[in-house]
């Protein structure tokens, strides 16, 4: 049973059926292949996606996809003072992240992919050590050989396939969040979504309380990799993220009579991208080229902004004839010209947070207004750190990082 | 080796997500443990949201562990 395609993506979720869909358009051939029995579950994820990248993909996302529209967020530091952020920008879904990657795929699949779920990617074939397909294992049995000049690897955190093409897809404890979520009910919400910050609380992490409809929220917490399972390494007792999270549960008023209706959890990378992300024939897109905000660990715009523009740049290949790494580099220019830069950014933000204690973070809380929070989202840091050295001048070798960015 | 308790496990594959040696693989809706490939450095049991990873040191087999986590695995 052997095939050829003009291009094989692994992984369906939204990274690998936007560039399926983008691509088909062009008239290629384009498979989408994923593991998963179905796709779209298990859920691993908080579920929450702002507008930008969906609109600017020009899609419109079908009332079945999403279970609530929110207007923005509610930022809660340690000593219980919120900031309520919310404006234009900050308006988005928290998906149902199930329908959403069908749907996803759905597009794909209306522009002429073709799709195949259960079906896992177990090797690369290589032809004097040039990539020319993959071997795949369908329903866990059956085995065959696909071929195909390019293959994107959208294969999330794990990237197996990624990593025997040579990329550096392990992730190190530092840079991961691990995370622990319930789905509760009742909770009654703002349509905001809510984010708890705290060494006590979430160290280096959040707590997160995204309101679902028929009063149902998602509640999870994400904490670093490095500082989990203390107990075990005879550290602070209960710095799991699922003893933390209970604790939260506990000592908040609207959910400790509430109902936990299902538990589910991920890993996720806040560390730096890949340092590459093609080689001739293989392009990695999405959460599998580490393409995540590293302050909230969300990854779906940027996996479909990435989507999009890899299969923009392998078309131009296709156009060419010509899969070397050199012309598929373009899709890696343009990421990290744009999207790339912000990441950068973040990531240096996201260093200095860590080392924040609760008082530095108190304060911060006290003074930090909403548009001030939209600007450090953005990237511009100058002014707020300054504001806050007003008040906590020994904050300055701390932050100083944040200001000779600029 | 490693063990995962699976009653317990939530299958997030964050395990397969970090581990350096390919040794931890999401098939279907299942965690599947190579032994050969582990080396018990226990960065996935660091990382296990759900803790429901076990090291058990110079084991290479199942058929090597105590019979009770065998049933588990």
């Amino acid at each position: 049973m052997e095939r050829e395609f003009d291009a094989i993506v692994i992984g369906a979720g939204p990274a690998g059926s936007t560039f399926a869909r983008v691509f088909a358009q062009f008239g290629r051939e384009v498979l989408l292949i994923d593991k998963r029995r179905e796709i779209g579950t298990p859920v691993r994820c908080g579920e929450g996606l702002g507008e930008g990248e969906v609109v600017a993909q020009g899609l419109e996302l079908p009332r079945e996809v999403f279970s609530i529209e929110v207007e923005g967020a509610k930022i809660v530091g340690p000593n219980g003072k919120a900031i309520i952020w919310k404006d234009e920008n900050t308006k988005g879904w928290i998906l149902e992240r199930k329908m959403f990657d069908k749907w996803l795929v759905e597009q794909a699949i209306k522009k002429g992919a073709k799709v195949q779920a259960f079906t896992r990617a177990i090797d690369l074939i290589k032809n004097d050590g040039k990539i020319v397909g993959v071997r795949v294992e369908k329903y866990g049995k059956e085995i065959y050989d696909i071929y195909a000049p390019l293959i994107i690897s959208a294969e999330g955190m794990e990237a197996h396939i990624a990593r025997k093409a040579g990329f550096n897809t392990v992730h190190n404890l530092y840079d991961v969040d691990t995370c622990y979520q319930y789905e509760m009910q009742p909770y009654d919400h703002e349509n905001l979504i809510e984010l708890y910050f705290g060494n006590n609380i979430a160290p280096r992490g959040y707590v997160w309380i995204f309101p679902k409809k028929d009063k149902k929220a998602n509640v999870g917490i994400g904490i670093g990799g490095h500082l989990s399972n203390w107990e075990k390494r005879g550290k602070i007792k209960g710095a799991q993220p699922k003893l933390l999270l209970d604790k939260f549960i506990e000592n908040n008023e609207k959910l400790k009579e509430s109902n936990v209706l299902l538990e589910f959890g991920g890993v996720i990378c806040v560390g730096a991208p890949l340092d590459k992300f093609v080689d001739d024939n293989f392009m990695v897109i999405g959460t599998a080229a580490k393409q995540v905000d590293p302050i909230h660990g969300g990854g779906i715009a940027m996996a479909m902004e990435a989507g999009l523009i890899a299969a923009n740049v392998a078309n131009k290949a296709f156009e060419k004839r010509d899969f070397s790494k050199s012309v598929l580099y373009e899709y890696e220019k343009i990421w990290r010209e744009n999207t790339g830069k912000m990441v950068e950014k973040k990531l240096i933000l996201r260093k200095v947070m860590e080392n924040l204690s609760d008082d530095d973070l108190n304060h911060i809380f006290n003074v930090l207004t909403p548009s001030e929070i939209d600007k450090v989202m953005r990237g511009q840091f100058l002014e707020v750190v300054t504001k806050i050295l007003v008040g906590r001048p020994q904050l300055v070798n701390l932050l100083n990082p944040l200001r000779m960015m600029q | 080796m490693i063990t995962v308790e699976h009653s317990g496990c939530i299958v997030c594959a964050g395990c397969a997500a970090v581990c350096p040696f390919s040794a931890i693989e999401l098939i279907g809706n299942r965690i599947k443990v190579y032994g050969e490939k582990c080396t018990d450095c226990g960065i996935c049991v660091k990382v296990c949201p759900a803790d429901v990873i076990e090291i058990y040191r110079n084991v290479k087999d199942v058929k090597d562990l105590p019979e009770e986590k065998r049933k588990k695995i």
